[in-house]
Formats: C-alpha cells, sequence, structure tokens
C-alpha cells in the first residue's frame, strides 16, 4: 500500500505544479499585454485551466470522499462564472472606453464585419491554390 | 499545524509542499495586488481582483488539506459564488453610472445650446 501513496503523492504533486506554472503564465500575461481585453484572455486562463489542475491534484491528495465532490463543484461552477464574468468586463470597457478606435477596430454594422471575413476567406483560399 | 515527531516521512513531504505552496501563492497574490493598483483603467482592476479570487480560492483547498478540516472547502465554494457576483454586480453598477452621466451631460449641452440660441435670437 505504501507505494499507492507515493504514487500518489507524484501526481497529484505533477498536477498541482502545473496549476501553479498555469498561474505563473497568466500573471507573466497580465503584465506583458497592453490593454484590458488582452488581459482578459491571459486572466480566464487561470480562472478555469489553473484551478482546474490544481483542484484536481488536490482531489488526488484527499482520496475519495465529500471534499473532493466538493472540490469537483468549485471546478463545474467556475466553468460557467468564468465567461459570464468576462462578458460583462468586456461590455464595461466597451461602454466605458470613449477612444476604443485606438486599441481596436471597431465595426459599427455586423454587415462590414461579415464582408470583411469573407473577402479573407476568398483571398486565402486564392492564395493556398497558388503555392 | 505542528510539526509532529512522530510523523512518517510521506507525511513530513506533504507538509512541506503545502507550505511551499501557499507560499508562492502568495507571492503570486502580491503581484496581482500591484496589478490591481496599477492598472489604469476599472476594468484592469476588476480584472485583477477576480485573479486575486481564484488564487485565493486555491490557498483555501490547500489549507483545507493542510488543517484536515473539510469543511473550509465550502468556504471555498462560497467565495468562488461571492467573487462572481461581484463582478457582474459591480460591472452593472459602473455601465449605470457612466450611462447616466452621459445622460446628463447631453442634457446639459442641449440646455446651453437653447440658451445661447435664445440669447442670439434676442439681439
Amino acid at each position: 500500500m505504501e507505494i499507492i501513496e507515493w504514487i500518489k503523492l507524484i501526481v497529484g504533486g505533477a498536477l498541482l505544479l502545473c496549476g501553479l506554472s498555469i498561474f505563473l503564465i497568466e500573471l507573466y500575461g497580465i503584465f506583458h499585454l497592453d490593454y484590458v481585453l488582452n488581459r482578459m484572455h491571459a486572466a480566464a486562463m487561470g480562472d478555469t485551466l489553473g484551478i482546474s489542475f490544481s483542484l484536481v491534484g488536490l482531489m488526488i491528495f484527499s482520496g475519495f470522499n465529500f471534499t473532493t465532490l466538493k472540490m469537483a463543484l468549485i471546478v463545474i461552477f467556475l466553468w460557467f462564472a468564468s465567461p459570464v464574468s468576462s462578458h460583462m468586463l468586456a461590455r464595461l470597457e466597451v461602454t466605458t472606453n470613449e477612444n476604443l478606435k485606438e486599441h481596436c477596430k471597431v465595426y459599427s454594422e455586423l454587415e462590414e464585419l461579415e464582408k470583411e471575413l469573407k473577402e479573407n476567406r476568398t483571398n486565402t483560399e486564392a492564395g493556398g491554390e497558388n503555392i | 499545524m505542528q510539526v509532529a515527531e512522530n510523523m512518517t516521512m510521506l507525511d513530513k513531504i506533504y507538509h512541506g509542499m503545502y507550505i511551499t505552496i501557499l507560499i508562492l501563492l502568495a507571492l503570486m497574490l502580491f503581484a496581482c495586488l500591484i496589478r490591481a493598483i496599477k492598472g489604469p483603467r476599472i476594468a484592469d482592476r476588476i480584472v485583477a481582483v477576480n485573479m486575486m479570487g481564484t488564487m485565493v480560492m486555491v490557498m483555501i483547498a490547500v489549507l483545507s488539506l493542510l488543517l484536515k478540516e473539510g469543511f473550509l472547502v465550502d468556504i471555498c465554494l462560497i467565495y468562488a459564488m461571492v467573487s462572481f457576483l461581484a463582478v457582474v454586480v459591480i460591472s452593472k453598477v459602473y455601465m449605470g453610472v457612466y450611462r447616466e452621466k452621459e445622460q446628463e451631460g447631453k442634457r446639459e449641452q442641449k440646455k446651453a445650446q437653447e440658451e445661447g440660441g435664445a440669447v442670439g435670437g434676442n439681439h
């Protein structure tokens, strides 16, 4: 039985380390990128992947009991909550920023965006045939 | 938790690992706090605070295993819900306040224009 305990330690520790490194990458992204809508991308990574890795590692440590179930519940809750809060934050930024056009391209009509996307697609297809 | 003398090798490793992870997470939390203070816009600050919430959740979960107290995970779950609610409510309130201010500004502008036009007509 001793060997199973050691395997648990190694697997759980590796997963926990993965989670911590994801948090580190998230932190690097937060300081490296220079606009909120870009930073949000880095921040959302830790909310889902980072905490999932960490809590799965902790679940392996705690074994099969109610604590594990609660941790799984936290992960599942965050999977639903994190996109919603990111969406709210993006809406907040887009509504309150008066010079948004300096940071990214703004389409006032949806048709313009669709048109440009279609043009891009046809261009890449033509380029692919040439190569 | 006190380090007992009759702990096995495995327990010592677990104890040291939990303490190390807690220290690392605390350092990262301070970096997040710097971002929250520096952040030029309000959304930056909310993103940083949300990130801090996520890290605190992992800290509480580690603490619950370190102290062997299962109920701490419940607190972690409630923390997740409260931080989600906080983000949604703060962003909604801030948007509402911004729109109100915008409308007020427009109304004042209109009033000033009308007054200016009236004055111009009298002359």
